[in-house]
């Protein structure tokens, strides 16, 4: 099964020694076949917004940096447990913060 | 920071994940140390059970992985004190333990060994799921639909047939890698296959096993980056299993490849597939089998819409698959790819060459494909008694269903008496008995599967019935052979058609069991590059005529050099001639004592055998008998025309073979 993790928070710039352990983290875990995809985001992004049929578009809906999403993971795992274990092991390194973990549904979920 | 609030599961669903992540790399770790995987293994399970009993209460520590990896390695350190503390000093000994540190290869060794050809196929992959996977018997039993009994003995069975063996925990060297590296990869790839073939969606299980595969695989890719076949498999396996969502109806029936809706296959699967494709292809070299497979793949994938599909490059690719592969399945795709590209007169040439493949005799897809060129060619009637075969053949309903509505969609052919009518006449006469009609009814039921239930008795022949023996029967034993052959001979006779004329009838077994000829022999022993040990080993158990593992039981002190023979443990002799003789005295090399036959290595600490089984001058063990009849399969694989290799019992000569079994019951 598949989840996608969005973190949020964690430190705005991160010194060598977080990279170094964040490159490797994701290296590991791309090695063994669980991390398909992972990215950073630009911290504000765009909210788009319909309401009655009229789109509206603004910028950054954050208001705070902590409330940002700072960054994304898609992992498939073989169970809930896995990716709680695995997003455990991400806030290990990033630290303090916010990681929202949603099973992203298949043909057979 | 310990962990307050576990929500998303109980602290044993987190110790069986952190498990399932970490045991390669911890079981790869202690058999670098002790040299012995199913040992290590065993520590690794203690560490496991010391989390389960300790982290409910501590709580799961920081970096639990390295919690479990150091609880094991004390173990594994008091263990090897235990064994060696007389040749010794602890403290060394423990030094050396603590700074050795896990190497990246170590889980790749794992796999190897997990793989090793010495297994047999359902032990290779229980072993690789158990200690590369980190499933427990249970989930693997679940998964193959077995009993979790049987598992576990095949897995015990494996670790002592590895410890047997010797198989070192070391990369293979450059000779061994390609054959090795052959069988991981068989082993990945029928994990994902037993996953991908399941229909079922009863247990979670089975569809699990394609996401261990593919695990496996995209592992595999890392620890081994320079190997294009590694690549090729795991872009095969990317690229299957992003049509997943589409390759079954709403009703779970399958939906052929080319009736898949693209829109659902998975982008990012695809994706991944073309990047291990690229890779693959950046290393070059000739492309091997999973390289083509994948390259396959990629042609459908790429193809936005099935009438857009490359089937000109498809056909080139199965030309060469079929040199490498020329496994009957892959030989049908390619005509099927060849019928697409070239068109159907071709595709039906090589459809035919099929025929009389045994592996394919129930198979419903090669009446359905040969069906399918046939209509193409307006041999609509031809294409109908296909089809109708096709529909008796599967045991897919919904596939059933299908079959016969195309059947019915053709013309039929010509009138006449059917076979299915003919047989069924000849079998209701009220002369037969019901064991005779019983068995002529098996031999019917065979022929109108092989040949179709509305084919015109009037077209059958002789050729047709001799090649359905041939599909159907040729390995069976001579006297169900003859069965067979009586059924039809009175079928004809009853039918006034000539039909049993091409079947002759068999006198004997077939030949599969006998020993190997003095011609095949004479290959063997003028191949140069055979070892000593294996050149006296085959030698003197043709000569002997005594099965290798009594040989292989043969002590130097028990050789009598001027008789030509020794004396075995049970008090028997054991005789041989001239060339062993010549032979015999290289091997020794001067030892005065100890097994005959020496393994290349000497055992672990931690698996020192009884001082018989171990030269005291060299401190080798003696060879197994798995190893050596490992040795001689591969060492006769490129002699053997099915490819499999022969076992070491074939170089006894068949006169003495039946003379010790005289001698041996009375």
């Amino acid at each position: 099964m598949r989840y996608l993790m969005l973190a949020k928070g964690g430190d705005q710039n991160p010194d060598e020694k977080l990279q170094a352990e964040m490159a490797e983290f994701i290296q590991e875990t791309a090695a063994a076949g669980v991390l398909l995809a992972t990215g950073g985001l630009e911290p504000g992004g765009t909210r788009m917004i319909s309401s009655g049929g009229e789109i509206t578009v603004t910028d950054g809906p954050y208001t705070e940096a902590k409330e940002a999403v700072g960054g994304f993971a898609l992992v498939e795992v073989r169970s809930k447990e896995e990716a709680l274990e695995l997003a455990r092991r991400f806030r290990g390194i990033v630290g303090d913060g916010e990681s929202l973990i949603h099973q992203v549904f298949g043909p057979a979920d | 920071m310990p962990d307050t609030s576990r929500s998303g599961g109980s602290t044993d669903g987190t110790i069986e994940a952190v498990w399932k992540l970490e045991s390669a790399r911890i079981i790869a770790g202690l058999t670098r140390l002790v040299r012995d995987v199913g040992l290590a293994e065993e520590l690794a399970q203690d560490a496991l059970v010391a989390a389960l009993e300790q982290w409910p209460e501590s709580g799961v520590p920081d970096n639990p992985g390295a919690w479990l990896t150091a609880i094991a390695k004390r173990r594994a350190i008091d263990h090897l004190r235990r064994a060696q503390r007389l040749e010794r000093k602890q403290a060394e000994l423990a030094r050396e333990a603590q700074q050795a540190h896990d190497e990246p290869d170590d889980v790749l060794r794992l796999i190897f060994m997990s793989c090793h050809p010495v297994l047999p196929t359902e032990a290779r992959v229980a072993m690789t799921l158990r200690l590369v996977g980190g499933l427990t018997a249970a989930e693997i039993a679940r998964a193959y639909l077995t009993t979790e009994a049987r598992v576990a003995q095949r897995i015990a069975d494996a670790k002592r047939t590895l410890a047997a063996a010797g198989v070192p925990f070391e990369l293979p060297d450059a000779a061994e890698l390609a054959g090795r590296l052959s069988s991981v990869l068989e082993v990945v790839y029928l994990i994902f296959n037993e996953g991908y073939s399941a229909t079922s969606g009863d247990d979670l299980m089975r569809p699990g096993l394609t996401l261990e595969a593919l695990r496996l695989g995209r592992l595999l890719a890392e620890l081994a980056p320079g190997e294009p076949e590694v690549h090729g498999l795991v872009a095969l396996m990317e690229i299957q299993e992003s049509r997943s969502a589409a390759r079954a109806g709403p009703s779970g029936e399958p939906v052929q490849l080319h009736e898949q809706n693209r829109g659902r296959w998975d982008q990012l699967l695809i994706r991944r597939g073309f990047t291990a494709m690229l890779r693959a292809r950046e290393l070059g070299g000739r492309p091997g089998p999973y390289v083509l497979q994948a390259a396959i793949a990629v042609c459908h994938a790429q193809a936005r819409t099935a009438e857009e599909t490359d089937w000109a490059q498809i056909a080139t690719l199965y030309d060469g698959l079929v040199h490498q592969l020329p496994t009957p399945i892959v030989r049908l795709n390619r005509a099927v790819a060849v019928g697409n590209a070239r068109g159907p007169v071709a595709g039906l040439a090589l459809v035919d060459e099929l025929a009389g493949d045994p592996a394919l005799r129930d198979y419903h897809l090669l009446p359905g494909v040969r069906g399918d060129l046939l209509v193409r060619l307006g041999r609509y009637a031809q294409a109908r008694l296909e089809f109708e075969r096709a529909a008796a053949l599967t045991r897919n309903a919904a596939e059933r269903a299908f079959l016969l509505r195309r059947a019915a969609s053709l013309p039929a052919g010509d009138s006449g008496v059917t076979l299915a009518e003919a047989a069924a006449s000849f079998l209701a006469r009220s002369e037969l008995d019901t064991a005779t009609a019983r068995a002529y009814g098996q031999t019917m039921r065979r022929l109108r599967l092989a040949l179709g239930d509305r084919r015109p008795l009037a077209t059958l022949t002789a050729a047709d019935v001799a090649r359905v023996f041939t599909t159907a029967w040729g390995s069976a034993a001579a006297a169900t052979w003859n069965r067979h052959r009586a059924a039809v001979r009175s079928f004809g006779a009853w039918a006034s058609v000539d039909l049993a004329s091409d079947v002759d009838r068999r006198a004997s077994a077939p030949a599969r069991a006998e020993p190997l000829d003095h011609a095949w022999l004479a290959e063997l022993w003028n191949r140069p590059e055979v070892p000593l040990r294996e050149r006296v080993l085959w030698r003197l158990v043709h000569e002997s005529a005594v099965p290798a593992r009594v040989v292989l039981s043969l002590n130097v002190e028990d050789v009598d050099w001027d008789d030509r023979r020794a004396r075995t443990g049970g008090g028997d002799w054991v005789a041989w001639r001239a060339e062993t003789a010549r032979l015999l005295p290289r091997l020794v090399a001067g030892r005065t004592r100890g097994p005959l036959f020496l393994s290349e290595r000497r055992p672990a600490p931690s698996r020192t055998p009884p001082g018989a089984d171990l030269c005291p001058e060299t401190g080798r063990r003696r060879l197994s008998y798995e190893r050596a009849e490992y040795l001689f399969k591969q060492a006769t694989k490129p002699l053997d025309p099915a490819g499999t290799g022969y076992t070491l019992r074939r170089l006894i000569p068949r006169a003495e073979r039946r003379g010790r079994r005289a001698s041996a019951a009375g």
